[in-house]
C-alpha cells in the first residue's frame, strides 16, 4: 500500500475533544503528523474585551472542561496584577486548594481516557468514579461541578461550607489508596508496559526547543515546575516534591502524573490543617463587599463612579495540569479589559505533534496523544 | 431409547401432520406419510436449535453486560427486565428499526454479503456442536474438521465487508483481522492436533464421551492454554480485538455499518464467542459429562447434560470477560510475533506432549486408561 | 537581575535595538526593541539562556501594533517580555521561528487574530480559522455585535 493521508477527528475516538489529527501513513507506519485546531474556537479572548473583569471567570470555566479552576486562577492572578489588588491570605490558600482539586480531577480524567484508548475499560470507570468524589468537593464550596465561578478579582466568592476539611480529608485518604490500585493495573501488566515503554519519545531538548512544558517536559528530565520556580498564590509555603522522569516516553508521563496526584494529596493535606486555624476575610478589604457578589463586575460601578483604576499590564503563569499557562492582561482604564492573551499548554504541547508521532504505528497514536492529555476547549480558546 | 432433539422434533411433526391428517378427507391423509413428516421435523428441529442457540446468545451478551459491569464497580444493565434482561432484546429492536446507511461509493454486493454471510456461517456452527449427547444435527465423524473449517470462514467474509464499504479505517481493520485470523488459525489447529491425538477421533461426541472420567485440560494443560489464547484471538476480544481497536481505528473493518447489518457483526462476534466457549469445554473440559463419582441425583435430572455444560460454557466464557476487564489491547506487530513466535512452537510442544502421552497410554495423576488413543 | 542593569548588558551587544527595558513585575523585565533588528534581539536573548519561548501575542493599538513574546530562562528561573512596535499600515516583523521553533503555532495565531506578518515564518496559514477566512478578528475594527455574513471555504482532505 503507498502511502495515505487519514484524517483521526474530528469526530474520532482518539481525540478527546474536536480537533482533527492528519496523519500520513505507509501501512501501518506514521511517516508525517499535522495536527488541525480550530474546531472548537470560541474567541475567548475577543469576547473577553467586551466583559467586565469577573464576567470573563465565566469564560474561564469555559476554557477547559476539566481544568475550569485553574484557568480562572491564571486569569486572576494576571487581572488582580493588572488592578493591583491584592487577596488575603485565606483566600490564597483556598485557591491554591482548588487548584490542587482541579489537578486531581483532570489528572484523573487523564488516566481513564488514556488507559481506555489502551482498550481497557475498567480504569476509565474507575478513574471517573475517583473523579466525582472531586466534583463533589467542587460542588459542596462553589455550587458547580464543572463551570465553578468561584474565583474572583480580590479574593474567592466565598468561603468553605462547615465540615468541609473533614470530608476532603476523607477522599484524600480513599484517592490514595486507589493511587496504588491504579499502578497494579498498569505498571504491573506486561502488555501495557509493551503498549507504552518507549513510545512518543521527547528529549528535553527537544521540549524546550518546541515549547512543551508541564508533564510532558518533567518525563523528559527536566525538573521544571512553576509551583517551585515561580511560587504563586500559597506554594511557597508548602511542602511538596517535583514529579519527575528521565525515559520522555509514554510510561514515564504516566509515572509523572501518577506522582503528581500523590503530591497533590499531600499538598491539600496541609491545606487542610492551615485552613482549620487560620480564619479569616476571604475577599480583599479595598475590593467593595458588592464584588465578592456572584456577577458583580468589578470596574463597572468604578467606572460609573469615575473611579478608574490605574493603568496596568498583567502577566500571571501558573503550573496547570497540562502545563505551562500564561496570562497577560492588559488594563487601559476601562471597564473592560483592554486585550486578554492566553498561553495555553496543550496548544504548545500539541503543536510538537509531529516530532513525537513520526516514526510510530497507528496503533501507537492512541497512547502517545492521550498521554499528551489533550484538551481542545483550551487549546482553541 | 434416549431423547434427542430430532427425536422431539419428529414426535412434535407427527402429532401436528397427524392431527391435520385426522380432520382432512381421506384423500388429503397423504400429508402424514413419512417423507412429509421428516421434512418438517428437520424444519421444527432447525428452527428450535436457531431459536435457542439465539436466546443463549443473548443470554451470553447480558452475562458479559452484568460481570463487566462488576468488574468496573458497576451494575451493567438494570433497568429492562429482570436486572436487566431484557435490555439486549430492546437494544435489539431498536437496531431492527435503524436505517442500514449505505457509502455511496461502497460496493454493495460486498457491502450486503459481508455481514450476512458472516452471520449465517457463524450461526451454521450451532447445528454442528452437540451441547448433549443427541443434541445436534446428527452423527457426523468429522465434525470437529468441520467446525474449524466453517470458524475459520470468517476472515474472508470480514475482509470482503471491510474492502467494500469503501473506508481507509474499516480497509486497515479488514487486514489487521485477516493477518491475525490467517496467524491464529494455526497454533488453534495444532492444539486441536494435541486433543485429537490423544482421542483418536474426530467426532466431538467421542471426544466428549472419553472425558467423562479425566478431562483433557489436565494432561493437555499447554494445549488448552495455547488453544484459549488462539481463540481470543479468532473472536476478537480483548487483548487481540485490534481489527476493531475503537481508540484508533473507529470501529474498524465495520465503521460503515449501522443498523440491522452492525446487529449482525454484533451477533456473529457473540455468536463465535458462546461457539468458542462450546469448543472449550468439549475439547478440554469433558463436555456435558460429569465423572463418575458424582452421585446419580446430581446427574440424572432432566436435561442435565445441557445444565452441565452450559454452566461450564459461561465460567469458560466468565474467564474471557475477566480477560476484557483487566487486559490493554495488544498492537498488531507484537501480536503477530506472539502469534508466530511463541503461540506456534508451543502448540507443536504440546503435540508432541500429545503423542507422549499417547505412546505411554497412560495419563499422569489419571493412570493407565484403556481405549487410550483410538 | 535588575532591568537597568539589564539594559546595559543588552545594549552593549544590540547598540540601539534595544529602546528600553521596563520593569515588569513578575518577571525580569520587559524589552522593547525595535521591530526591525528583531532577529538580532531573538539570538541575544535566546543566547542569555532564555531557551525557552512560551508565547507570542499581538496587541492591536488601533494607530500602532505591538508584538510581545514571553520566554522564559531556566538557569535563572524566570520569565522575560520582549515587546516591539510595528505600524498599523505595516505590521511586519521577522519571525522567531529560527531561534525558538516553538514559535511556529504562536505566529500562525498572531497573524490570523491580529494580522501581523511575520517574515520568514515556515507555514504562515490558518491555524484556528477556517482556510479562508478574510478577518482578523482581535483587530479592535473587528466589532463583536456587527455579525459580518461571510461564506467560509471548508476544505476537504
Amino acid at each position: 500500500m503507498s502511502e495515505m493521508w487519514i484524517n483521526m477527528g474530528p469526530q474520532h475516538p482518539m481525540t478527546h475533544g474536536l480537533w482533527n489529527l492528519r496523519v500520513k501513513i505507509d501501512g501501518e507506519l506514521i511517516v508525517d503528523a499535522d495536527p488541525e485546531m480550530g474546531y472548537l474556537h470560541r474567541g475567548i479572548e475577543k469576547i473577553s474585551e467586551d466583559r467586565h473583569y469577573n464576567e470573563v471567570v465565566t469564560l474561564m470555566d469555559r476554557c477547559c472542561y476539566v481544568a475550569g479552576m485553574s484557568w480562572e486562577h491564571l486569569y486572576i492572578l494576571a487581572s488582580e496584577q493588572a488592578l493591583s489588588i491584592a487577596p488575603p491570605e485565606r483566600a490564597e490558600y483556598i485557591r491554591t486548594m482548588a487548584d490542587e482539586f482541579q489537578r486531581l480531577g483532570s489528572h484523573l480524567m487523564w488516566y481513564a481516557a488514556f488507559v481506555q484508548d489502551l482498550g481497557l475499560m475498567s480504569p476509565f470507570l474507575y478513574g471517573m468514579r475517583d473523579r466525582d468524589l472531586i466534583l463533589d468537593l467542587f460542588q459542596s464550596f462553589t455550587g458547580a461541578r464543572m463551570t465553578y465561578e468561584y474565583m474572583r478579582v480580590g479574593g474567592v466568592r466565598n468561603d468553605l461550607p462547615p465540615g468541609f476539611t473533614d470530608r476532603a480529608r476523607k477522599v484524600m485518604d480513599w484517592l490514595v489508596d486507589r493511587f496504588r490500585e491504579y499502578d497494579a493495573l498498569c505498571l504491573g501488566s506486561d502488555i501495557f508496559r509493551k503498549r507504552c515503554d518507549g513510545l512518543g519519545v521527547l528529549s528535553q531538548a527537544q521540549c524546550v526547543e518546541l515549547g512543551v512544558t508541564g508533564p510532558m517536559l518533567r518525563s523528559a528530565g527536566s525538573s521544571r515546575d512553576l509551583r517551585k520556580d515561580r511560587p504563586y498564590s500559597a506554594y511557597d509555603r508548602l511542602e511538596f516534591d517535583v514529579a519527575r522522569a528521565d525515559a520522555g516516553d509514554v510510561t514515564a508521563r504516566y509515572l509523572v502524573r501518577m506522582e503528581e496526584m500523590r503530591q497533590s494529596v499531600r499538598i491539600v493535606r496541609q491545606i487542610l490543617d492551615w485552613l482549620d486555624t487560620h480564619p479569616g476575610p476571604v475577599m480583599a478589604e479595598r475590593v467593595p463587599r458588592w464584588l465578592g457578589a456572584p456577577y458583580a463586575p468589578i470596574g463597572r460601578e468604578d467606572y460609573l463612579l469615575k473611579r478608574r483604576y490605574p493603568k496596568g499590564v498583567g502577566f500571571s503563569a501558573i503550573e496547570e495540569p497540562h502545563g505551562e499557562a500564561q496570562a497577560y492582561v492588559v488594563n487601559e482604564g476601562g471597564e473592560h479589559p483592554y486585550r486578554v492573551k492566553f498561553r495555553s499548554p496543550v496548544f504548545a504541547n500539541l503543536s510538537a505533534a509531529k516530532h513525537y508521532l513520526v516514526g510510530y504505528h497507528v496503533a501507537d497514536i492512541p497512547p502517545i496523544m492521550g498521554s499528551v492529555d489533550i484538551c481542545v476547549g483550551e487549546c482553541d480558546r | 431409547m434416549t431423547v434427542t432433539l430430532y427425536s422431539v422434533a419428529q414426535s412434535i411433526a407427527q402429532a401436528i401432520l397427524g392431527a391435520i391428517a385426522s380432520v382432512l378427507p381421506p384423500a388429503g391423509r397423504g400429508v402424514a406419510s413419512a417423507p412429509v413428516v421428516t421434512g418438517l421435523a428437520v424444519l421444527l428441529f432447525a428452527a428450535i436449535l436457531l431459536v435457542a442457540s439465539m436466546l443463549n446468545t443473548i443470554v451470553l451478551i447480558w452475562f458479559e453486560r452484568k460481570l463487566l459491569g462488576r468488574f468496573m464497580d458497576r451494575r451493567g444493565a438494570m433497568h429492562v427486565g429482570f436486572a436487566g434482561i431484557l435490555q439486549n432484546f430492546a437494544d435489539g429492536l431498536k437496531l431492527a428499526r435503524k436505517d442500514t446507511v449505505r457509502p455511496r461509493e461502497a460496493d454493495t454486493l460486498g457491502f450486503w454479503t459481508g455481514p450476512t454471510a458472516y452471520l449465517v456461517t457463524s450461526l451454521i456452527l450451532f447445528g454442528i456442536l452437540p451441547v448433549s449427547s443427541g443434541w445436534n444435527s446428527g452423527v457426523l465423524p468429522l465434525s470437529l474438521l468441520l467446525a474449524l473449517a466453517i470458524f475459520s470462514f470468517a476472515p474472508l467474509f470480514i475482509f470482503v465487508s471491510a474492502w467494500s464499504s469503501n473506508n481507509k479505517y474499516s480497509l486497515m481493520g479488514g487486514m489487521r483481522s485477516a493477518a491475525q485470523m490467517i496467524a491464529y488459525e494455526v497454533p488453534l489447529l495444532l492444539s486441536v492436533v494435541a486433543v485429537v491425538l490423544v482421542s483418536g477421533s474426530f467426532d466431538l461426541t467421542t471426544i466428549v464421551e472419553q472425558q467423562q472420567n479425566y478431562w483433557y485440560g489436565g494432561p493437555l494443560l499447554l494445549a488448552l492454554i495455547v488453544f484459549v489464547a488462539a481463540m481470543l484471538a479468532e473472536m476478537e476480544r480483548i487483548p487481540f480485538d485490534l481489527p476493531e481497536a475503537e481508540a484508533e481505528l473507529v470501529e474498524g473493518w465495520n465503521t460503515e455499518y449501522g443498523g440491522m447489518l452492525f446487529a449482525f457483526f454484533m451477533l456473529s462476534d457473540y455468536v463465535r464467542a458462546l461457539v468458542g466457549s462450546y469448543l472449550v469445554v468439549l475439547l478440554f473440559l469433558g463436555g456435558w459429562t460429569m465423572p463418575t463419582w458424582v452421585p446419580s441425583t446430581l446427574t440424572s435430572f432432566p436435561l442435565a447434560g445441557i445444565v452441565w455444560f452450559m454452566i461450564k460454557t459461561y465460567i469458560v466464557f466468565g474467564v474471557f470477560v475477566w480477560v476484557r476487564a483487566a487486559l490493554p489491547r495488544v498492537r498488531t506487530d507484537q501480536l503477530l510475533r506472539v502469534g508466530w513466535n511463541r503461540m506456534i512452537p508451543l502448540a507443536l510442544l504440546s503435540v508432541v506432549l500429545a503423542a507422549g502421552v499417547v505412546y505411554a497410554k497412560c495419563l499422569p495423576v489419571f493412570g493407565c486408561v484403556p481405549g487410550l488413543g483410538g | 537581575m535588575e532591568p537597568g542593569e539589564w539594559e546595559r548588558t543588552l545594549r552593549a551587544s544590540l547598540g540601539e535595538a534595544v529602546v528600553a527595558v521596563e520593569p515588569f513585575a513578575g518577571t525580569r523585565g520587559r524589552v522593547r526593541f525595535r521591530a526591525g533588528r528583531a532577529l538580532d534581539v531573538f539570538r541575544t536573548v535566546h543566547g542569555a539562556g532564555f531557551t525557552h519561548l512560551s508565547m507570542v501575542g499581538a496587541i492591536d493599538w488601533v494607530d500602532h501594533r505591538e508584538v510581545f513574546y514571553v520566554v522564559w530562562s531556566d538557569a535563572a528561573k524566570e520569565y522575560a517580555i520582549l515587546s516591539t512596535d510595528v505600524p498599523a499600515d505595516q505590521p511586519r516583523v521577522a519571525s522567531a521561528t529560527s531561534v525558538w521553533p516553538s514559535a511556529n503555532w504562536h505566529e500562525r495565531e498572531a497573524w490570523e487574530m491580529v494580522d501581523i506578518q511575520f517574515e520568514g515564518h515556515p507555514d504562515l496559514r490558518h491555524l484556528l480559522m477556517p482556510d479562508g477566512y478574510a478577518f482578523h478578528p482581535l483587530l479592535r475594527s473587528f466589532k463583536l455585535h456587527e455579525p459580518e455574513e461571510l461564506e467560509v471555504k471548508v476544505r476537504h482532505v
